[in-house]
């Protein structure tokens, strides 16, 4: 919202400095954006007087001139050819800025010039800043300004223009009027509201025109007034200025004083050329289907039935809160003119506006919403400015089709209820006038508050929000830095992080610890990562959720894998040499299962990329996590994925053999290619809740052996695809009185000495008994179970 | 020459010898040259036996003194040879302590915005808060209708949502997890609920679609507007330290009332004003408020016997403040080079 200084003062005494006025502003709820002069982009030209002009030698079209500034003569050039001696100019002198250039020292044609002589363009002015700008070379300026004074001061534009961020529940503040009310309440001083004079029309308005609203929900209140005998011509130079200083363009009387009215009170109004609307008669509907409707800005727009119109009883002459029709427009040829000012409802605007993708200030106006009373004040105004500004004849008296309720709405307040929220003690006449200082009429009664609400403060609720809302305004007028910092009394609350959390810590520690750095991916990714990870079409993590408005086809689906992320991750610091190759994320996937949300799994994902990793290292470290996560006894099952490289994957599950916990394996290689991995990648995927519910959680003690271990290799000559997991088992399960614990594969050899297709697993595993220390025979008796065991499977001894 | 001058002479040339000594080996030499199975020392005692009683009490005594001080010198020297191998091998293995050290298995790292997450609440924590949870993806009407963000309210343009369906989408706030809280857990209590969320804005230097927040959540008997400013301030501190100010400033948030704004002195200018507060000297660091009335109905709790607090901290912001991050690009890019400053 901009607020022009020049203009808040009309209305309010503003007896502080800027800073000051940022501040107050911003205890009451305003952030201040920015603090812009009114002539921006321009510092430091100064007035001078030019006190010679002669040609210049080597040029046709060059002067030369003298100028005074006051405290200096400067040399300087110009090619303008209307400016003569003892005339007042703009200067830009060596050092000033004009639209962001610094001006230097040039020289022209072996001439220096210390500065320019500016034009009404070159500053930014048209005629209604200052006579003449717009001429065709120099501004030449009225002789009475002292040589030196700024620019800004010479043409009036000295001041400074706030530009205020509003929160979306204060619409009212989106005028003039409103923000300056709320000013003067910052400043402490009163609020001088303008007073609308009333305009007696003459004739009858019906004889002109009438309205019929056909969507009186969509549209509760429709006032318009006719003027004739209209003049079309430019509107006053102040009326110019105050347009201009809020950014807007004069166009023409009747065009400005709607913008004007919008401006100062918040309230959109649109002006229809009478001579267009056939019978007069304005007709409030839904448009037709297939309707077509050609805007002011010469655009076919197609509207639809949800839409609303307003027509005359053979075509649409504008979309309601959005934009006029062409076929209406104000023209110079325009002699009677029907002022609108209506209340549209903000969703329903909202819906065209974003349907037609097009927006403008009125629809930006509507949606964030406007009021019936407002509605009626703006239509006066505008018609007063008419009055003032001798535009047209004001006919009758104002047509007015309202079903919305005009009445201020009173409400009851408990003020012991307000003070409790606040931690306050103000008596209910306190608060009674801390509110009138925001135009908040109230009073005080039978251990409350009785106040009247005004049409303006749509935000404030009659029902059972009214506590809080008035106690956020006494907060605001008090000022929530005089609220005393508390903490909370009552009971204690235990608190805690919680198991599930804590569990998440252990994760990223552990694998910290492991040396991974920890990601974090966006949960977006496409159909064609999961093409390029050849995800088959009937593979579950094809179900993913579909964004309705993603940002791109890439970014269509939230992620049913951690991979691709991790995988863009892991290129990027492949490519940049970053030296680091152990990464790890965890975070949320999601399954679309038909239900009403979709099923959402946490998941941890490792990857590991180089020459220096191999499966074991990225299985050691799930290992490790096992370990640290208290699960014991997972099997890794030899799987298929089709992103794995066959002969490299495993399915992990836990030691149930049932509940699966993840999949493990090496990228396959034609797939890392595509990333632009050319080392070879490890990945690893994992379920944190199934991780969570495999954790035994508690950790109990078991008795240290008190008898000694002894300790046996042997090597067995197997199959060539003989698995770890199915030999160790064939140890472990060999029946003998003493307890075989610890069997680790410590070698695997093929080569010479052993059968072709076969190769020789060595094992190491410890012997002992609970209650006594082995016997030698005992100890060989085991031996002989465990070979003649594995022998049975087709295990035989490598002698 | 008589047996003891014999002695005496052992003694003397043993001792001389032994001063000369230069290494282990030749100590070894000297000590085998006197008490060896040849040695000068040895072949005198073997003639003792045919010594007179009286010669032989002498030479025995003499030969056991000359024998001591031998051997009692023969150790100081190895001692000192010992010592000067020893120095002469530390030499050979000085280091130069300065290179670098030898990483087996260098340490990971917990990303920033972990890290952060955790700051936060262990501070919340040990102010008597729990976690709770929520999902990424969301009811509508738990992400804005029960909020009191009906459908047509103007407020939900003040976040650009992604949909799923019409009724489904990313979550736009950790506040949904209120909603479910209040349907789920029996107040008193107090929350924090932290985790991903999601809006359409484009990435630029300070806007990422992907964000992590964590919101607070009090629900009790009897709590003020100066609780919550007490409360955040504490926390606040907790996180940037206590020579951090802070002050409440009114907002705007359809889901509380009132509603409040925190800012936190600059903690890179400390309040003098500089390029990251834009020379205001103050950080907004959260939004929170007084939870609406129309929330708490919504959820079948009295608004006039249960007040609630809540307030909501973008972690990512917090992070880049708290280590000067400028770009919140390098949050979810994962460079290493970034991650290891952490």
């Amino acid at each position: 919202m901009k607020l022009p200084l020049r203009w808040l003062k009309e209305y309010v005494d503003f007896n502080v400095t800027v800073d000051e006025f940022v501040e107050k502003l911003m205890w009451r709820g305003f952030e201040m954006a920015s603090v812009d002069p009114e002539m921006p982009g321009v510092s430091g030209v100064v007035v001078g007087k030019v006190l010679d002009i002669r040609r210049h030698e080597n040029s046709d079209h060059l002067h030369i001139c003298s100028i005074d500034i006051g405290n200096e003569i400067l040399q300087i050039v110009t090619g303008a050819q209307n400016v003569s001696k003892g005339d007042l100019v703009p200067v830009a002198v060596v050092g000033s800025v004009l639209s962001g250039h610094e001006m230097t020292k040039v020289n022209m044609r072996g001439v220096d010039s210390y500065g320019m002589l500016c034009s009404g363009g070159e500053l930014g002015l048209t005629d209604a800043d200052y006579p003449g700008s717009e001429v065709n070379g120099i501004l030449i300026l009225r002789e009475d300004h002292p040589l030196g004074q700024t620019i800004q001061e010479a043409v009036g534009l000295d001041s400074i223009v706030f530009d205020i961020e509003l929160t979306p529940n204060r619409p009212d503040c989106a005028s003039i009027i409103g923000i300056c009310r709320e000013a003067a309440a910052a400043l402490g001083q009163p609020f001088r509201e303008p007073v609308i004079p009333p305009v007696e029309g003459t004739g009858n308005e019906s004889d002109y025109a009438s309205v019929t609203v056909k969507n009186a929900e969509l549209c509760p209140r429709y006032t318009a007034r006719v003027v004739t005998d209209i003049r079309i011509e430019p509107s006053p130079v102040w009326m110019q200025k105050k347009l201009r200083s809020v950014g807007l363009r004069p166009i023409n009387n009747i065009v400005d004083i709607t913008n004007y009215v919008m401006v100062e009170y918040g309230h959109p109004m649109h002006a229809f050329d009478l001579a267009c609307v056939k019978d007069g008669h304005i007709i409030v509907r839904n448009a037709y289907e297939n309707e077509i409707v050609t805007t002011l800005d010469e655009k076919q727009r197609a509207v639809d039935p949800e839409m609303l119109l307003i027509a005359d009883p053979e075509k649409g002459v504008g979309i309601a809160g959005v934009m006029g029709g062409l076929n209406s427009e104000i023209t110079e040829n325009t002699k009677a003119v029907l002022f609108e000012s209506a209340v549209f409802k903000s969703s329903n605007i909202r819906r065209t506006s974003r349907v037609l993708r097009h927006t403008t200030d009125a629809a930006a106006h509507f949606i964030k919403g406007v009021e019936p009373v407002n509605a009626g004040l703006a239509l006066d105004r505008a018609i007063a400015l008419v009055s003032e500004l001798h535009a047209g004849t004001v006919i009758g008296k104002t047509i007015d089709v309202c079903a919305a309720p005009l009445e201020d709405r009173t409400v009851e307040i408990d003020t012991d209820h307000v003070n409790r929220i606040l931690a306050t003690d103000f008596t209910p006449q306190e608060m009674a006038d801390m509110l009138k200082t925001i135009c908040i009429s109230s009073r005080p009664g039978n251990g409350g508050l009785t106040v009247t609400i005004p049409h303006f403060r749509t935000d404030i609720e009659s029902g059972i929000e009214a506590d809080w809302d008035i106690a956020e305004e006494i907060a605001r007028i008090y000022g929530y830095y005089k609220i005393e910092p508390t903490l909370m009394r009552g009971d204690t609350f235990r608190g805690g992080i919680g198991p599930e959390f804590a569990f998440e810590d252990l994760i990223k520690d552990t694998m910290a610890a492991q040396g991974a750095f920890e990601m974090y991916n966006y949960n977006f990714t496409g159909p064609a990562a999961l093409d390029a990870l050849r995800i088959g079409t009937d593979d579950p993590m094809r179900e993913a959720v579909k964004i309705l408005n993603p940002f791109g086809e890439d970014q269509s689906l939230m992620r049913t894998t951690l991979y691709m992320g991790m995988l863009d991750s892991a290129a990027r610091n492949w490519n940049r040499h970053t030296g680091q190759t152990r990464f790890f994320e965890v975070g949320n996937v999601h399954f679309d299962n038909n239900d009403v949300l979709p099923e959402e799994q946490k998941k941890l994902g490792i990857v590991y990329f180089s020459e220096s990793e191999d499966f074991f290292s990225v299985k050691g470290t799930v290992e490790t996590l096992f370990d640290a996560c208290s699960i014991p006894g997972a099997v890794f099952r030899a799987a298929d994925r089709p992103y794995f490289q066959p002969g490299q994957a495993a399915q992990i599950l836990a030691s149930d053999g049932i509940s699966v916990l993840g999949e493990i394996g090496r990228l396959h290689p034609d797939i890392a290619e595509k990333w632009d991995l050319d080392c070879p990648v490890y990945m690893a995927e994992l379920s944190v809740s199934a991780l969570m519910a495999a954790s035994t959680g508690v950790k109990k003690f078991t008795p240290l052996p008190r008898f000694p271990v002894v300790q046996r290799d042997l090597a067995v000559v197997v199959d060539d695809r003989t698995e770890n997991a199915a030999v160790s088992k064939i140890i472990l399960d060999t029946e003998t009185d003493c307890t075989i614990s610890d069997v680790e594969l410590f070698d695997v050899y093929a080569g010479i000495g052993i059968p072709a297709g076969m190769k020789s697993m060595a094992y190491t595993f410890t012997l002992r008994s609970d209650d006594h220390t082995l016997t030698d025979e005992e100890i060989h008796a085991a031996m002989d179970a465990i070979i003649a065991n594995l022998a049975s499977h087709g295990a035989m001894l490598r002698r | 020459m008589s047996v003891l001058d014999s002695l005496e002479e052992i003694r003397e040339q043993a001792l001389a010898e032994l001063k000369s000594s230069k290494s282990l080996e030749e100590l070894d030499q000297l000590r085998v040259s006197v008490f060896g199975k040849n040695g000068n020392l040895t072949s005198i005692l073997r003639t003792m036996g045919k010594m007179d009683p009286q010669e032989r009490a002498a030479v025995g005594k003499e030969a056991n003194r000359v024998k001591q001080a031998l051997e009692s010198a023969l150790n100081e020297r190895k001692e000192i040879l010992l010592r000067a191998a020893q120095q002469a091998k530390f030499e050979l293995e000085r280091v130069d302590v300065t290179a670098p050290g030898r990483h087996t298995l260098p340490t990971g790292r917990i990303h920033p915005m972990t890290q952060t997450y955790r700051e936060i609440r262990d501070a919340l924590v040990g102010m008597g808060f729990s976690l709770f949870g929520g999902p990424e993806i969301e009811l509508d009407e738990n992400n804005f209708t029960l909020l009191n963000l009906p459908p047509d309210h103007p407020a939900r343009d003040m976040q650009d949502t992604f949909y799923i369906n019409e009724n489904v989408v990313l979550r736009t706030h950790t506040s949904p997890c209120e909603i479910r809280a209040l349907k789920s857990v029996k107040p008193p209590f107090r929350l924090i609920m932290p985790g991903r969320v999601f809006r359409v804005d484009e990435v630029d230097a300070s806007h990422s679609p992907v964000f992590m927040q964590i919101e607070g959540f009090i629900v009790d008997k009897g709590l003020t507007l100066g609780d919550l400013k007490g409360t955040l301030d504490t926390f606040v501190r907790a996180v940037f330290g206590d020579e951090v100010r802070t002050r409440l400033r009114p907002s705007y948030f359809p889901f509380t009332e009132p509603s409040a704004e925190m800012d936190m002195s600059c903690t890179i200018c400390g309040g003098k004003g500089c390029r990251v507060c834009k020379g205001t000297g103050w950080i907004e660091i959260l939004g929170c408020g007084i939870t609406n009335p129309h929330e708490l109905e919504n959820c079948g709790l009295d608004p006039k016997e249960w007040t609630a607090l809540a307030f909501g901290v973008g972690v990512d912001r917090v992070a880049s403040l708290k280590y000067g991050i400028s770009d919140i690009r390098l949050e979810y890019e994962n460079d290493a080079r970034f991650l290891r400053q952490f």
